[in-house]
Formats: structure tokens, C-alpha cells, sequence
């Protein structure tokens, strides 16, 4: 499924967000997008979905997103609904309602969602309340409702922001996992280092705007990434090779 | 092989919600047995035989006063008492996925204070018979509050909470302009009461005919989306990924939960709790959130009212109990034992 942006524009209450974007996304791809806080990421992940109004052109497979409903594409957002008195299975089982029409899950589905839950470790927890699990778990449960969907693209806002370290790398993992079984990924990421990690493709964004697009390994050493964060950033390379991105304390700032 | 497929049955436990006939059918069968108590008792008592051949039309039945009593003014009254509680439970469960709020009842949007202020003007401007005025003023007045909130909110489309708080802003307006009539009419004082609390003395065939037409239609509507409405459980986006045009799915289940409520409240006056009691009971002895059992909760909700309603015509007989006390009063206990037991709403 190939996506190409061509002159995209979002404006909300006269507020430019997104400014004259262009670029192609290829099938199988894991790319990053990344940038301060209020570069129209978020935004750019709906246009994306198919559910933001935008002008300029977004097409996938030839078709506008916004009017190609054959499409699968899951979302995962940054901050979930949360819904009281419901069990994680349920939950996860919401994700196939596409394929097998609302509230008829057939049997086959019943077991591909207890190999998501396997798969994202939740297997064993599919009765308890999904309120009452941990930051950690409910993330994963998050995922495993997306993959439950087993959509052709994932669209991700900020995956592993609530995570620690450890729960960050299985979220990622899993990810990668779903990459290599031919799904296209498309995230956002605070975590410069991360990104660069596990995506293929960086897409630096600031206001609205694309400062620079490129193989992960290219664009994390390059000028505009800096730009992009006030150049209050430090790129380092460790001896195996590979870089990390850190946040630089100025002197100004010790005043 | 087989070895395999029970391995893969044991798998998939708890997994998965199917829908739970049984719950449903326990519902309808409590209906049809509350309804019939409820035709039978009474200051004169009709026997279940002689009802049973009466509604079918067969040799036997009821004849004279008996029959008038059966057909003109009891089974009229729990009709309307099954079709308002219906009406009412259903709109609730509606109104509570809707705005993800457990605490939201059907007359969140203002449809009770508008149909209230519409009742009390019928009543304080009246001359002769009021009553069968009474529920075209009350529609209007539910309908025209609810659209004002809509208009004032606006924002609906980004933020289902702002139609929430001006719902309430309008309710709290229709109710002060009531209350300013009320006092200004002192005479009238008791029927806007009683109307207030509850009541469906009124009923008659006309009236089921009605108001029939309308909550049927509205609750055939929500029962067909209920499935897609557990999709609005997630975020718009998710939702959205899932096929769902969540703000036209929201509009559809609003619309028609109001035109169900308003035409409860015309035909019945305020009936409180039945709207939040009916739907977290069903949630709980389901221990399900989904809106998948909305037909199970139209039923009870028919089948509390009409057993309400046969407490308000015999516990103080020959005088009649507003039904609004009769289902805060049952209601609100056996609501705390379900929330105790679950723990969650």
C-alpha cells in the first residue's frame, strides 16, 4: 500500500498545522516522525488515517484516504479512552469488528485474538478489567487491539511515552515483529535514539513543516534534526556504532 | 487432531463476549408475566384465564364491566407503562455510551426540564381539559430544549462533554422559568406536581396508539446501531480505523434516544431512575458494558415499569402512588446491592 502526500495543507482556525507536505510512504516500511512538541505530528498521523479534513492530496493506492474505505489502517493513540467495567479480551476484540461485522466475532476470530494476546504477552489477564491494568499492560493492550485488526498499515502516536525502559523495547520489538510480517508502520517518537533504533525512515517536522526526510542513519546526524530542536540536542556515536541523541543542558539554563 | 482442537477450545476461554441470549429471553419472559399480574390486580381482580381467552378473542372471556375494565383502562395503562419504561431504560444506556459517562440519564439534554416547562404551561394557561393537550405541549417542550442545546453547544462535533454542560445550562433555564410559572399560578399548584412526579393515569388507547409509533420506531433504530455503538468505548481515531463515523453515529443515537425520551415524558410525566437503574442492572447481572444486550435492557426497562406501576395503583389503594417514588424507592436499594456486588460501574 503506497501512500503519496502531495501538497498537503491543514489549516484550523486559521492556524496553519500542517504546511505544504510532500512525500511517498513505501509498503513494508517502519517510518518515524519526529520533532518538538506541536509540529503537527498528531495531526499528520489523522490525515493519514483518513479522518482530519485536509486540502492538497493524500492518496493511498491511488484513491484519497479520506473516501477509500477498503483500506485497513489501525491507530493507536497517545492517550487511550479508557472505558470502565470492560475486560482486556473484549477490548482486544473491538480490533475485529471490521472484518467480521460489529459484534459477530466468529470462531477463527476468537483464536487470533488469543494468539494477539499471546503475542503481546497478555495471554492469562484476557478476563481482567482493562481500568485496572498498569501503564505497561495497558499499552500492550492498546497494541494487541490494533493488531487484532490486522491492518495493512499501523499508525502509532507516541507508542512508548508512558513506558519505562524495558516495556518501551517489547512494545518495539512486537512492532518490528508486525514489520517484518509485511505491515506498514508509521510512528511518532519522542525518543530520538529509539527511533533511530528501529525505523527505517526519519521524517523531521517543525511547524507544520518537513525540515528533512531520510534513511534513520542519514538524517539523525544531519543539521536540520538539530534545527528542528533549537540545536539544544548532542548526537553521539557509541563504539558499536550506534548513535544516540541526547538533550543538551546550556550554560544559560544553570543561571 | 482432536487433541489439538480441544487444546485450541481451552485457548480461547474467556475470550471474545457472545451475546447472551439468555438474559434476553429471562426478560421478555418477566414482561409478559409482570404484564399479566399487572392487568389481573386491581380493586376488581380478573382471573388469568378468563384474560388469557378475552385478549385472544376466544369463547369465555371477560364480558360487561369486567371486559371495560380489561380493555379500556388496564391494559392501555400497561402498555404505556411498558413502552415508557422501555423508552426510558434504552435512551440511558444510549445516553451513557454516548457521552462515556455512567451518571448520564435520558433527560441529560434538557428533554424533562423543556417538557416540564411545555406541561406547566398547558396547565397554568388552561381552560376545561387540560390532559389531552398535555402531551403535545410537553413533546414541544422536550423537543425545542433539546435542539437549543444543540444549537447553543455547537463545539458537538469536537467535544461530545460541551453539549453535556449546555444541556444542563438549558435545562436549568426551562426549570427556573417553570418554577417562576408555578408560583405565579398557585392554584395549579397540584397537577404540575403530580404531573412532575409521574404518572400514567392518563393512559388510553390514543395515547398508546401514539406515542407507540414514535418510541417503537426510535428504539428499532438504537437497537440496530447498538452493536457499532461499543466502538465509540474507543478513542474517535480507533474508531474511526474501525469504519465507524463516530460523529454521525453519535448524532443517530442522540436523536433517536430523544425522540424516545420526549415521547415518554409527554405521555408519562417525569419518571426518574428508571433511565440509570435499568441499564447498569442489566450490566451488572451480564457483566457486560457492551450495548449489544440494548434489546435486554428495553425489556426490563418495560418490565420495571410495569411492575411499578402496579405498586403505584395498589400499595395505597384506593389512592394512587406517583410512580417516580415507587421507582426511586425500589429502584435505588437494589441499584447499591448491584454496584456493591460489581465494584464498577
Amino acid at each position: 500500500m503506497m501512500i503519496s502526500v502531495r501538497n498537503l495543507d491543514l489549516t484550523i482556525n486559521g492556524k496553519t498545522i500542517l504546511n505544504d507536505i510532500s512525500l511517498d510512504i513505501q509498503p513494508g516500511l517502519w517510518s518515524c516522525l519526529v520533532g518538538p512538541n506541536g509540529a503537527g505530528k498528531t495531526t499528520f498521523l489523522k490525515v493519514l488515517l483518513g479522518s482530519a479534513r485536509y486540502s492538497g492530496s493524500v492518496k493511498s493506492d491511488g484513491v484519497e484516504v479520506f473516501r477509500n474505505h477498503k483500506r485497513n489502517v489501525a491507530f493507536v493513540p497517545q492517550q487511550p479512552q479508557i472505558p470502565q467495567g470492560i475486560s482486556v479480551s473484549e477490548y482486544v476484540a473491538l480490533g475485529r469488528s471490521k472484518r467480521d461485522g460489529w459484534g459477530n466475532e466468529s470462531s477463527q476470530s476468537r483464536e487470533f485474538i488469543a494468539k494477539v494476546l499471546e503475542q503481546t504477552n497478555l495471554y492469562g489477564m484476557q478476563r481482567q478489567q482493562i481500568s485496572q491494568l498498569s501503564g505497561g499492560e495497558m499499552q500492550r493492550t492498546l497494541i494487541a487491539r490494533a493488531l487484532a485488526q490486522e491492518p495493512d498499515l499501523i499508525l502509532l502516536d507516541e507508542p512508548t511515552s508512558a513506558l519505562d525502559l524495558h516495556h518501551q523495547i517489547e512494545v518495539l520489538n512486537n512492532l518490528q515483529f508486525l514489520q517484518k510480517q509485511g505491515v506498514t508502520i508509521i510512528s511518532t517518537m519522542h525518543d530520538i535514539t529509539l527511533a533511530a533504533m528501529y525505523a527505517d525512515r526519519i521524517i523531521v517536522m517543525q511547524e507544520g513543516r518537513v525540515l528533512a526526510d531520510g534513511a534513520s542513519s542519514e538524517i539523525i546526524h544531519s543539521p536540520e534534526l538539530r534545527t528542528a530542536f533549537d540545536n539544544r540536542i548532542n548526537v553521539y556515536t557509541l563504539d558499536s556504532g550506534r548513535p544516540v541523541v541526547i538533550a543538551r543542558k546550556d550554560e544559560k539554563d544553570e543561571r | 487432531m482432536k487433541g489439538e482442537k480441544r487444546e485450541s477450545s481451552a485457548r480461547i476461554q474467556g475470550i471474545s463476549p457472545i451475546w447472551n441470549w439468555r438474559t434476553t429471553f429471562i426478560c421478555a419472559a418477566l414482561l409478559l408475566l409482570v404484564g399479566l399480574l399487572a392487568i389481573s390486580f386491581g380493586p376488581i381482580h380478573l382471573r388469568f384465564g378468563e384474560i388469557i381467552k378475552t385478549l385472544l378473542g376466544m369463547d369465555g372471556g371477560l364480558s360487561g364491566q369486567d371486559r371495560t375494565v380489561l380493555i379500556d383502562l388496564r391494559l392501555p395503562r400497561a402498555l404505556l407503562a411498558a413502552l415508557v419504561g422501555a423508552a426510558l431504560a434504552t435512551s440511558g444506556a444510549v445516553y451513557q455510551s454516548v457521552f462515556r459517562n455512567p451518571l448520564a440519564d435520558p433527560y441529560l439534554l434538557g428533554a424533562a426540564s423543556g417538557a416540564g416547562l411545555g406541561a406547566t404551561i398547558a396547565i397554568t394557561n388552561a381552560h376545561g381539559d387540560v390532559y389531552s393537550l398535555l402531551p403535545i405541549f410537553s413533546f414541544i417542550g422536550g423537543t425545542l430544549a433539546v435542539l437549543t442545546s444543540f444549537f447553543i453547544s455547537g463545539k458537538f462535533f469536537a467535544e461530545p462533554q460541551s453539549l453535556l454542560l449546555s444541556g444542563i445550562a438549558v435545562g436549568s433555564f426551562a426549570t427556573a422559568i417553570q418554577t417562576y410559572l408555578q408560583q405565579r399560578h398557585s392554584s395549579s399548584l397540584r397537577p404540575v406536581y403530580s404531573w412532575i412526579l409521574g404518572e400514567l393515569t392518563v393512559a388510553n388507547w390514543q395515547i398508546v396508539t401514539w406515542s407507540s409509533i414514535y418510541i417503537l420506531i426510535s428504539l428499532g433504530v438504537l437497537i440496530s446501531i447498538s452493536k457499532q455503538l461499543d466502538g465509540l468505548m474507543l478513542s474517535d481515531e480507533e474508531s474511526f480505523s474501525l469504519g465507524i463515523n463516530p460523529n454521525r453515529l453519535r448524532m443517530i443515537a442522540v436523536a433517536a434516544a430523544t425522540l424516545a425520551t420526549a415521547t415518554a415524558v409527554s405521555a408519562s410525566g417525569l419518571i426518574g431512575f428508571v433511565g440509570i437503574v435499568v441499564p447498569h442492572l442489566v450490566r451488572g447481572i451480564t457483566h457486560r458494558v457492551t450495548n449489544r444486550n440494548l434489546l435486554t435492557v428495553a425489556l426490563a426497562g418495560a418490565a420495571f415499569l410495569v411492575l411499578a406501576d402496579l405498586g403505584a395503583r395498589t400499595l395505597l389503594s384506593p389512592a394512587e402512588l406517583p410512580i417516580g417514588v415507587i421507582t426511586a424507592f425500589v429502584g435505588a436499594p437494589f441499584f447499591l446491592v448491584v454496584l456493591r456486588r460489581r465494584r464498577t460501574l
